[in-house]
């Protein structure tokens, strides 16, 4: 089972190409704000 | 003493507050010691340094974790304990507390994911640029909270509508407040001594338990580094935001020092015995004349004592005046660790090779955490009997609510927060006792789930037995 927390690449592994990295990078920023908006809206909804 | 609805709904927000404050004073620096480590390794390339990240970042997801769920308590808790408070003051405050979320959350929530999930997706650089980020949106958090608080502390820039509501009139005067920047800089000073306290206990004591650990060592002298360096300029900073509270809480002042008579040639109480009921010190040892001089500058300068202020408006004294000393006292034994620290590395084969050093560091190990809280409890009981000094008193400021479900909803408190912070906390400590090398190298072994405590060390079954235990 590979590692939870990602570790870097290995010293002279080949990087992936510089748009799937800023892809990455957009994509797993965006995930982690929206799921935190979800848990924000999730928990105003037990005011309502 | 009675129960009622308002000192137990006091003594509610003191615990939960109490329990949130270690997280999020432990997760300020220990993004920065990330970030460092991680540029550090960025820049040299140096194993140890990545393997130190790969560590600590573990525990800082944690501990980060827990400091979000027990923060939202407190939110709940202004509405439910603090409903007046709120009605009166979140068109000032609740904006501050908007801008915490909008500005610093979404900025850690957002990036905290590359932190710990894209190394290998996003590469050295972005990687690096998701850890700065993240450290600079709990600077950025620690910035709003201070903010607000510091405003509670000395309001500025608002005013009073004829039905009790209060506006902000001035925002810049509303977000930095006079006694804002001290605080600030106070506080977060606060939270880069407690991290290196809790890394150097953990580097020493892996450093007694195993010996020679390169990345023990490494943590153990950056931990010394941020003692000998911030301890003393923490003793500067929390001068400066002492001389503001006595320019504009004096009653506080007062409480802190034990003072009870205005006058000049106030005398500094090393330890006391404030009462109330006396309006006086039942003991005192004193050193005359040195409290002016500490105080306001000047031996000759007068010093409002509490009985200055008529005895409605005085702050409780007792816990006011030890919890400060408690603080003090445990800021200069992380000077005199830094110090001695420093003179090791400087004149000596190094801390390393010190077992009383490094015993002297595992002990101060939970230093930071016990002076943050005391700190946090000068500045709150000090500002008695406000919530916002001098505007809405705290017994104002109580929700209608029975002292039945008060008790009900802190028994219900202590309990759950038993339970899972205390799990939690045993998580770290067993992650720590794990140290970095077992930690970082291995992953987490199949039919264990994951983020199991003892996830990366291999089976006990599988584990081939030294030949020194045979």
């Amino acid at each position: 089972m590979p590692a939870i927390i990602e570790p870097p690449p290995e010293p002279g592994a080949p990087l992936p190409p510089l748009w799937k990295r800023l892809a990455w990078f957009a994509g797993l920023s965006l995930a982690g704000a929206f799921s935190t908006a979800a848990i924000a809206y999730g928990l105003r909804l037990l005011l309502r | 003493m009675d129960l009622d609805a308002l000192l137990l709904s006091r003594l509610q927000f003191a615990f939960t507050i109490a329990f949130h404050i270690i997280f999020p004073s432990f997760t300020i620096g220990l993004a920065s010691f990330l970030a460092v480590f991680e540029t550090i390794w960025v820049v040299t390339r140096r194993e140890a340094f990545k393997t130190l990240y790969l560590f600590w970042v573990k525990i800082f997801a944690i501990s980060f974790g827990m400091g979000v769920v027990s923060g939202v308590v407190l939110s709940y808790q202004l509405g439910t304990n603090w409903s007046v408070f709120s009605a009166v003051a979140s068109p000032v405050i609740g904006p501050l507390f908007a801008f915490e979320v909008l500005t610093a959350f979404f900025l850690e929530a957002s990036f905290l994911g590359v932190m710990l999930f894209g190394w290998k997706k996003v590469g050295p650089g972005l990687h690096l640029a998701s850890t700065i980020l993240v450290a600079g949106g709990t600077l950025m958090s620690a910035f709003w909270i201070i903010s607000a608080n510091s405003w509670m502390q000395h309001p500025t820039g608002f005013i009073q509508l004829p039905n009790g509501e209060l506006r902000a009139v001035d925002w810049l005067q509303v977000i930095f407040s006079p006694t804002f920047p001290e605080r600030f800089a106070h506080m977060v000073l606060a939270a880069y001594l407690t991290t290196a306290l809790v890394v150097g206990a953990a580097s020493a004591w892996r450093l007694l338990r195993r010996g020679a650990e390169p990345e023990s060592r490494i943590a153990l002298r950056m931990a010394i580094g941020m003692f000998a360096v911030v301890a003393p300029l923490q003793l500067v900073v929390g001068d400066l935001s002492g001389r503001e509270v006595g320019r504009v809480q004096p009653a506080k002042l007062a409480a802190i020092e034990a003072f009870w008579e205005t006058r000049s040639e106030q005398p500094f109480h090393i330890v006391a015995w404030p009462d109330r009921a006396i309006e006086g010190n039942r003991f005192e040892l004193s050193i005359p004349r040195i409290g002016s001089l500490l105080t306001a500058g000047a031996i000759d300068a007068e010093v409002k004592g509490l009985q200055a202020f008529a005895p409605e408006d005085r702050p409780p004294v007792f816990i006011v005046f030890w919890a400060f000393r408690v603080m003090v006292g445990l800021g200069l034994a992380m000077i005199v660790l830094g110090i001695w620290g420093a003179y090791l590395i400087w004149r000596t084969a190094g801390p390393e090779h010190s077992r009383w050093y490094l015993r002297a560091a595992v002990v101060m190990g939970p230093a930071g955490f016990v002076a943050v809280i005391c700190g946090w409890i000068v500045a709150e009981v000090g500002r008695q009997p406000y919530v916002i000094y001098g505007v809405l008193r705290t017994a104002d400021a109580v929700s209608p609510v029975t002292a039945g479900q008060v008790s009900a909803s802190l028994l219900g408190f202590m309990t759950v927060y038993a339970v899972i912070f205390g799990v939690g906390v045993l998580y770290i400590l067993r992650l720590i006792a794990q140290g970095p090398e077992e930690i970082a190298e291995a992953p987490p072994q199949r039919g264990r789930p994951p983020g199991y405590a003892l996830g990366a060390t291999p089976d006990a079954a599988e584990t081939p037995v030294d030949e020194a235990d045979r």
